[in-house]
């Protein structure tokens, strides 16, 4: 049994493939890495976390991510970083195991570097390097289009993108993937389950649940032009209360976060709003009209989103891929929706 | 707006599919025994952790309420230190606990003078106003059970006990031990009745917020490969045991009065009990299982006859030993402990459920003070093997063994092959540890219980009539035990399993304990 505590990594253990991956070398590091660090042989895994990459430095911004969620979903963790355009063509892989802190569990973190046409061999290599037997969740740290992520699509239980970091009309690219059945699972729809929570809270307070069956309409505005995650939580809203009117709008400020989800019941207004750290719930035009819940938003601790998404470990959640396919329906702007400035 | 219950029938279009819990509506915890052992250990630390994952609305207060004389800003300081001791995540994070201390208030007085209920009230209306609180409140008991009837009486007649469904909720918390025996718990259900509907009663059993307890829920009803075998046909046996390391520590004067019938069979054991005999219930929803527990209390051979508890039933006390290396006194020499004390710090026993399930089962429990270490665990034995085909004789039954502490686990015993020549199966164990193969670090019991206590479910707390099923049961013992008709305890020195007669009662059955 290994005591949780302060954490750490064992050190770096590397080695360079100029021709081909020797997969038993590889494997022989994870042993040395783990009798450095005084671990067990036998190391707990519920999954496979492979996540690609396409610069070195995307890998780094996104190393403690991994780690962290690695910490709430003991894995095996792969990172891949394809350099076509780097050479000399090698492979240069590197082993580590690292028990984050609070952790009672290590992970085994291997990162492959892929440069020039050795590329084209890390998919192989990856095969031979997943624990048997437990699923394969991918995180895409590259657009979420293209022939490669449709191929990991069909071999993963899950892939995880992050549509908030790409332009709000690649969501149409996401809804295509997930027509196909690609089980994909969304930073940006993580980042917004507050907001979803929220709203599901105020209609769950017994002097509000009488609204329930009325809500009419509902208004998402961001600050300035909307982004993917207003646009995914209006497309959610749209697709679980489907008699709703519901308007995404451009709010002053920029940048395309939400700032405020107003759904009408009438005669009752809910309003949500976010201050700093806390969301706010009020009600107008109902009897107790008044502020009637405020949460704090959880604090942004690394891995935590991915952490949610990895909840689900096989197949597509329905409730994101009905938002992705409502929110694409507004950003073409048909139906009964709309996007609208607002003054 | 009045709340009705027609609404219930309506669904959330918006809670359809999310995937976390709903964080409770806004409110203010009261706590009585505010500067109490409980509270600096559990209630305050478990709050703030829950504060700390965002489980909390941001519209919430606490309110301590104690005989101690504090000013808000000392009883502050007072619960930072303990939460900086007892936390089970440390380094405190100094602006969740900013946040969280900003409704921290305190409200000194005695249980019985009406003022302090007056003073209370106007806190509780304080926080209403500058923490958005709505008027819910959660009154948790964390006091001895003599004080419940002056305290609810005078929340009462202050007006601070709203009914069901009437407006802004009003919750209580009962620590236990509920009741003495069965006409104390009958009367404190009687006067809790009095002044709130059952639905506003939480009865802790702080066993059932631990994880591996409600995952003895999900381990039978959500696999498919263990129900079929959960029965008379494959069971031989099970045996349940809640083994500490620790004496009474300093708490004689509640121990004489308690003993280990009434500090642990009555309530954890009896509940690990009926965790692992249930039938699944029809919904997994607060009455539904504790239908299904109440059945197998009701279905227990009660043991009321001075022949049947000598027959199935051992009591023990411990004298000087030696526990973790260190020399330790006896019961009768622990402060505040009448010399020749009969107060029993061991029990062992035999239970038999007479149902379809279980018919010709015997389930051994053994509960006590002082024993080698601390490990509370449920084995459940299945039936040997019908003929061994292999050299050595026949290998050992099959043992599940699910751990609820101090690990919280599962584990396998079965039998495998000895590597090399021939064919030896030697008994092997395969291990799940929570803390290894999920990385979050578990919640204390107390965070999910006032969690679910706030949100208004009652699935993790025991309702009246299971709780008198466990008292009639245990009443039967008690009767006999304290008329002093022919059972009293044996000693046993600290640091051993209890006394050899423990031994011999599962030697008569042709069994033996496991060694732990």
């Amino acid at each position: 049994m290994i005591a949780a505590g302060e954490g750490g990594a064992s050190p770096e253990l590397e080695a360079r493939f100029a021709k081909g991956i020797d997969l038993q070398k590889i494997r022989a590091l994870l042993f040395e890495a783990r009798e450095q660090a005084g671990l067990p042989a036998e190391t707990v895994c519920v999954l496979n976390l492979l996540a690609v990459h396409f610069s070195t430095a995307a890998y780094e911004r996104s190393k403690a991510s991994l780690e962290g969620a690695s910490a709430l979903h003991p894995a095996r963790l792969i990172s891949l970083i394809a350099e076509p355009k780097l050479s000399p063509e090698q492979v240069i892989a590197r082993v580590s195991t690292v028990r984050p802190k609070g952790s009672a569990s290590a992970l085994e973190h291997i990162v492959l570097t892929a440069q020039g046409g050795a590329v084209r061999h890390l998919e192989s290599a990856v095969t031979g390097l997943l624990v048997p037997e437990v699923p394969l969740a991918v995180v895409w740290g590259g657009r979420p289009e293209g022939d490669l992520l449709r191929h990991v699509a069909e071999s993963a239980d899950r892939v995880i993108i992050d549509s908030g970091t790409r332009p709000v009309q690649a969501l149409a690219d996401v809804a295509a993937l997930l027509a196909r059945g690609a089980p994909l699972g969304d930073l940006a729809w993580a980042r917004i389950y507050p907001w979803q929570a929220l709203a599901a809270d105020v209609l769950d307070l017994p002097r509000l649940r009488e609204h329930r069956g009325n809500v009419v309409s509902a208004r998402v505005t961001a600050a300035g032009e909307p982004g993917p995650e207003a646009a995914l939580l209006a497309g959610w809203f749209q697709s679980r209360v489907r008699q709703a009117r519901v308007e995404l709008s451009a709010g002053p400020s920029s940048g395309g976060d939400v700032v405020e989800l107003r759904f009408e019941a009438p005669p009752a207004v809910f309003t949500l709003r976010r201050e700093n750290w806390i969301l706010a719930a009020e009600v107008r035009g109902d009897d107790d009209g008044e502020l009637v819940h405020r949460v704090r938003v959880p604090p942004d601790a690394p891995g935590r989103l991915l952490g949610m998404e990895l909840q689900l470990l096989s197949g597509q959640d329905a409730l994101y891929a009905a938002a992705v396919a409502q929110a694409v329906r507004f950003l073409g702007g048909r139906g009964t929706n709309s996007v609208q400035a607002r003054k | 707006m009045a709340y009705s219950s027609e609404h219930d029938e309506i669904p959330n279009p918006l809670r359809a599919g999310l995937r976390g819990d709903a964080v409770p509506e806004p409110c203010a915890v009261v706590v009585f025994g505010g500067s109490g052992d409980l509270a600096h250990r559990k209630i305050l630390p478990a709050l703030y952790n829950l504060a700390l994952n965002a489980h909390l609305p941001a519209a919430f207060g606490v309110v301590g309420v104690s005989r101690s004389e504090y000013t808000d800003e000392q009883y502050r300081a007072e619960m930072r230190e303990a939460v900086g001791r007892f936390s089970r995540t440390q380094p405190v994070q100094e602006d969740v606990w900013k946040d969280f201390a900003a409704g921290l208030r305190y409200c000194a007085g005695s249980f019985d003078d009406p003022s302090t209920y007056r003073r209370l009230g106007e806190v509780l209306q304080e926080l209403d106003r500058t923490r958005a609180t709505r008027g819910n409140r959660l009154f948790y008991l964390a006091t001895p059970p003599s004080t419940f009837p002056v305290i609810l009486r005078n929340l009462k007649d202050a007006g601070l006990i709203n009914k069901d469904g009437e407006g802004p909720f009003t919750r209580v918390v009962v620590e236990k031990p509920f009741g003495h025996d069965l006409a104390s718990a009958r009367e404190l259900n009687r006067l809790l009745l009095q002044v709130c509907d059952e639905k506003q009663i939480f009865r802790i059993d702080h066993y059932l917020g631990k994880e591996t307890v409600q995952n003895l829920l999900v381990f039978r009803f959500a696999n498919a490969i263990f129900e079929p075998v959960w029965n008379r046909r494959y069971v031989d046996q099970v045996q349940i045991t809640a083994g500490e390391e620790l004496g009474i520590e300093q708490r004689g004067g509640y121990y004489e009065e308690a003993g280990v019938l009434r500090d642990m069979l009555q309530n954890h054991v009896l509940q690990l009990l009926t965790l692992t005999a249930m039938e699944p219930p029809v919904a997994f929803d607060a009455d539904a299982v504790r239908d299904e527990k109440l059945k197998v209390l009701r279905a227990i051979v009660p043991l009321d006859s001075p022949e049947q508890v000598r027959k199935r039933l051992v009591l023990g006390q411990y004298r000087e030993g030696s526990v973790a290396g260190m020399g330790v006194p006896g019961y009768q020499q622990e402060k505040g402990v009448a010399p020749g004390s009969k107060t029993p710090t061991f029990v062992a026993l035999k239970l038999c459920i007479n149902n379809w399930r279980w018919d010709g089962v015997p389930f051994y429990l053994r509960s006590g003070k002082r024993l080698p270490k601390r490990a509370t665990e449920i084995a459940v034995h299945f039936s040997g093997l019908p003929h061994s085909l292999f050299d050595n004789g026949p290998t050992q039954p099959n043992v599940l063994i699910i751990h609820v502490q101090p690990e919280e686990g599962i584990t396998l015993r079965f039998a495998a092959k000895v590597p090399g020549e021939g064919y030896r199966p030697r008994m092997v164990s395969m291990d799940f540890r929570y803390g290894t193969a999920f990385g979050n670090s578990t919640p204390e019991a107390y965070e999910r219980l006032l969690l679910d206590a706030m949100r208004g479910d009652q699935t993790l707390f025991t309702r009246k009539d299971e709780v008198e099923a466990a008292w009639r049961l245990i009443d039967g013992i008690l009767q006999v035990v304290e008329r002093g008709e022919g059972v009293v305890p044996y000693p046993y020195p600290a640091g051993t399993w209890g006394p050899s007669e423990a031994d011999a009662l599962l030697a008569a059955d042709g069994r033996q304990w496991r060694r732990l």
